[in-house]
């Protein structure tokens, strides 16, 4: 495994657009009107419609899991929605190893809007495979 | 103290207590529009539910009408993911999920009602297969 403390994770970069948010509403069974209606999202005091919090949370699952590959096993993670963001705008996700003993290791993973602010932080862990 | 104050006291009274029981199969075609969806095609998600999947088979956080008098809106403050099995294409997955927490908190820019809902998924031999968290904020 050799995984060391400070290793990157290689980024992801998502192009989220309305039509993956109406996609998304409908695959996750989440039909609140701040995901697909301009007119509700600035009504309620949004600048429009917003990514779903667990859609940017199945990013930053996919970045750890495409960067883990068959190696070993998510156990668990966690993330805080810190910030809103946007279709049309890039979404970073980024990540990196925080500390292992042995086969365990512990990660801080965040995603990034365009300006570089952290509109969700979060951590997981991994069991590498022996 | 009054209205908002109430509001949180109702919503207390959920506490530990378990929802009904919410069971789903997971299908082949439902993995494919989820992970479509997210922008995932691991080949291992035809088969295998990804890590975030199972809040489209059971939402973590159940419908409270009474937090609706709070605030203008819903947001999410977060997600907990915790897995102890994998989950597979046949699987038959049932949810129950609790009000684990409730309180309020006022900032510069007014009061806050954050509910924490945690919801146990177990599978067709009643193994638990993974405990979700979700942070539900009324603003």
């Amino acid at each position: 495994m050799n995984l060391q403390p400070g290793e990157e994770l290689p980024d992801l970069i998502k192009h989220p657009t309305t039509r993956q948010l109406a996609q998304y509403a409908g695959a996750q069974g989440d039909f609140y009107e701040i995901h697909y209606d301009q007119d509700f999202a600035r009504g309620v005091g949004l600048p429009g419609v917003i990514l779903h919090g667990l859609l940017k949370a199945a990013f930053l699952g996919q970045l750890v899991t495409d960067w883990l590959g068959e190696r070993g096993t998510l156990t668990s993670f966690e993330v805080s929605y810190r910030g809103v963001d946007v279709p049309g705008k890039p979404y970073r996700c980024r990540g990196r190893v925080s500390s292992v003993t042995g086969l365990h290791a512990e990660l801080e993973i965040w995603g990034e809007d365009p300006d570089g602010n952290r509109t969700t932080v979060g951590t997981a862990v991994v069991e590498m495979n022996s | 103290m009054s209205a908002t104050s109430s509001v949180v006291d109702r919503l207390r009274a959920h506490i530990g207590t378990p929802g009904p029981p919410i069971s789903a199969v997971v299908e082949a075609g439902h993995l494919k529009r989820f992970t479509d969806a997210i922008g995932d095609s691991y080949p291992r998600w035809l088969t295998e539910a990804p890590p975030t999947f199972l809040v489209a088979l059971a939402p973590v956080s159940a419908h409270l009408p009474e937090a609706e008098e709070y605030g203008q809106g819903w947001l999410n403050g977060g997600n907990r993911f915790e897995y102890l099995e994998p989950v597979k294409v046949g699987d038959t997955i049932t949810a129950i999920g609790k009000v684990v927490d409730v309180y309020e908190k006022t900032g510069a820019s007014g009061s806050l009602l954050f509910i924490i809902f945690e919801t146990e998924y177990f599978n067709g031999h009643g193994r638990l297969v993974a405990r979700l968290r979700g942070t539900a904020i009324r603003r």
